[in-house]
């Protein structure tokens, strides 16, 4: 059996699986033409053939149910299974290996999972904010984390539904009580968006760089903490210092460490109540301001229970 | 992902820290305190009136440091192991309200002492201290709140060793809280009348522990190798 037809075969199996008959000869031609004389990628080949077929039998892909089992990403907790799901692509990372394609997290409403395309899987890119089948993906575990790859077998489809992301948009109360490595006024390497440390990025070594500016800090409530990241704005808004203020402060003092110190002082140690959203570790912070009520008022209203 | 966990900073009254005594192991080995309101502690949030730091010898760059706030007072050390906490020290006038996280530690010597590491120390506003305040005081009411109820593994340790006077520690609360309502107005804040708090408090504390400074050199030491090993 030559590879066309085995890939006939397994698409005849498919729709038989879902209750259709097809011709498996039409099918045949129909690949051999595409893949040989049109030289059209095979997953894509397969692709127009399935699309063919769904209209020619006037039914939805989704009856056909040969994929593999169409999970949610809190299930996916095992490396090396078939899964299928359908979810929203997150973000998009800048990916440095040939071998990869796309990069970046996806999620539905039960989790957030970093997925891989592989170069050679040859897929259409997908998009930041749609919504995609990714069909008959492998999941894996890389650093102690699950995701999920996508391969040569694989389908992405983009899908008219739009996933919901879970809930994960936080809102939070509580002291900044660490400011981390790699905060205030940083350096990026302009090919990657990687932070450099002393003057070095970790994908491509010496690289031009231009300057960020950001807190990596912790906001613990007593009880549990989140680590955020606060970008330029949310800087800016708390401290009015943004990112020209911060380099006119380096250049005037002759040193970058100056920001960093300033920051610290002015945030370190209050209380703050944000909005955020959780990646992979770090919440990214969307609304942040300092906190601010009556603390008498409160004081009272405790004092009164205690009373009471 | 456990690798990133990190210990929550507690907030705890100098009162009740400074009644803590007991250690208890944890899973992952860390030592922490043990409360008197049965939950484990090994770093906190502070914030309070620093009143005043002092080099235990001359240039040795270890400074010792009593913050308070309105139920007791904390002591810690800081030297050159933290090199940011010690920087900023240097900065601060005391007194002035600052804000604290620090390891906890257990000092014993002649007596049990409890004394802060901090990790950083930096001046902050008034109305800081009393969100402080009222914070500290609700999750000392909600600790209380469970070592009423009984039955959680901790809480049945911090009742036998401890055995503490609930009703006490309720009284401490209320003290605290009536700090923040008789507290002057942010906007009429005084240097003057933040002067006079801090005499009051400075009264109530016991000044002396002998050969404290020296034991401690010592247990610095190995403590602080401890921490970087680990
Ligand atoms: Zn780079």
């Amino acid at each position: 059996m030559d590879r066309i037809q085995k890939i006939a075969e397994e698409i005849v199996e498919k729709f038989k699986k879902s209750g259709y008959e097809i011709n498996r000869k039409d099918v045949y031609k129909r690949l051999k033409l595409l893949i040989e004389e049109f030289k059209v990628p095979e997953s894509e080949a397969i692709r127009t053939v399935e699309n063919y077929l769904i209209k020619e039998l006037d039914i939805s892909r989704d009856k056909l149910v040969s994929d593999s089992p169409l999970v949610k990403v809190e299930d996916i907790k095992t490396p090396g299974q078939w899964v299928s799901l359908k979810a929203k692509v997150v973000q998009l990372w800048d990916s440095s290996s040939p071998n990869v394609s796309q990069v970046g997290l996806i999620g539905d409403e039960t989790g957030i999972i970093k997925f891989v395309i592989w170069a050679k899987a040859n897929k259409p890119e997908v998009e930041e904010g749609k919504s995609y089948l990714f069909a008959n993906v492998v999941t894996d575990s890389f650093g102690g984390r699950m995701q999920v790859n996508v391969n040569r077998n694989s389908r992405i489809e983009e899908i008219d539904e739009d996933i919901q992301l879970p809930p994960r948009e936080v809102e939070a109360v509580g002291a900044l009580v660490a400011i981390q490595q790699n905060s205030g006024l940083i350096r990026r390497c302009k090919k990657c968006n990687r932070v450099l440390t002393k003057g070095i990025c970790p994908v491509h070594g010496k690289t031009e760089a231009y300057d960020d500016l950001r807190v990596k800090g912790v906001i613990d409530d007593g009880e549990s903490y989140y680590e955020v990241i606060l970008n330029q704005d949310n800087i800016k808004y708390l401290t009015g210092i943004g990112l020209e203020e911060a380099i006119e402060m380096a250049k005037k003092h002759y040193d970058r460490e100056v920001v960093l110190s300033e920051l610290k002082n002015r945030l370190l140690g209050r209380y703050f109540r944000f909005t955020g959203r959780k990646g992979e570790r770090y919440f990214i912070v969307n609304e942040i301001d300092f906190l601010r009520y009556d603390g008498k008022e409160k004081a009272e209203e405790l004092l009164s229970k205690l009373s009471g | 992902m456990d690798r990133f966990k990190r210990s929550v900073a507690r907030r705890v009254f100098a009162f009740e820290l400074n009644e803590a005594t007991h250690r208890i192991e944890s899973e992952e080995k860390l030592v922490q305190l043990l409360l008197p309101t049965g939950v484990p502690c090994s770093r906190v949030f502070i914030v309070g009136v620093l009143l005043d730091r002092e080099e235990t010898r001359p240039d040795s760059d270890f400074w010792k440091i009593r913050v308070s706030d309105p139920t007791g007072v904390f002591r810690g050390f800081i030297g050159k192991f933290q090199p940011d906490a010690l920087e900023s020290l240097l900065k601060i006038d005391p007194p002035e309200i600052v804000a604290i996280v620090s390891k906890v530690r257990l000092f014993e010597g002649n007596r049990t002492v409890v004394t802060l590491r901090p990790e950083f120390i930096v001046p902050v506003e008034r109305d800081v201290m009393n969100y402080w305040i009222v914070e500290t005081a609700e999750h000392t009411l909600s600790r209380i709140e469970n070592m009423k109820k009984g039955g959680k593994e901790l809480v049945e340790e911090a009742w036998r060793i401890y055995n503490p006077d609930l009703s006490k520690y309720e009284e401490r609360v209320k003290e605290a809280l009536e700090a923040v309502i008789s507290s002057p107005k942010v906007e009429e804040e005084e240097v003057e009348e933040e002067k006079e708090e801090v005499e009051e408090v400075e009264v109530e504390e016991f000044e002396e522990v002998p050969e404290f400074s020296d034991e401690f050199e010592f247990e610095e030491e190995e403590l602080d190798l401890s921490d970087i090993l680990g």
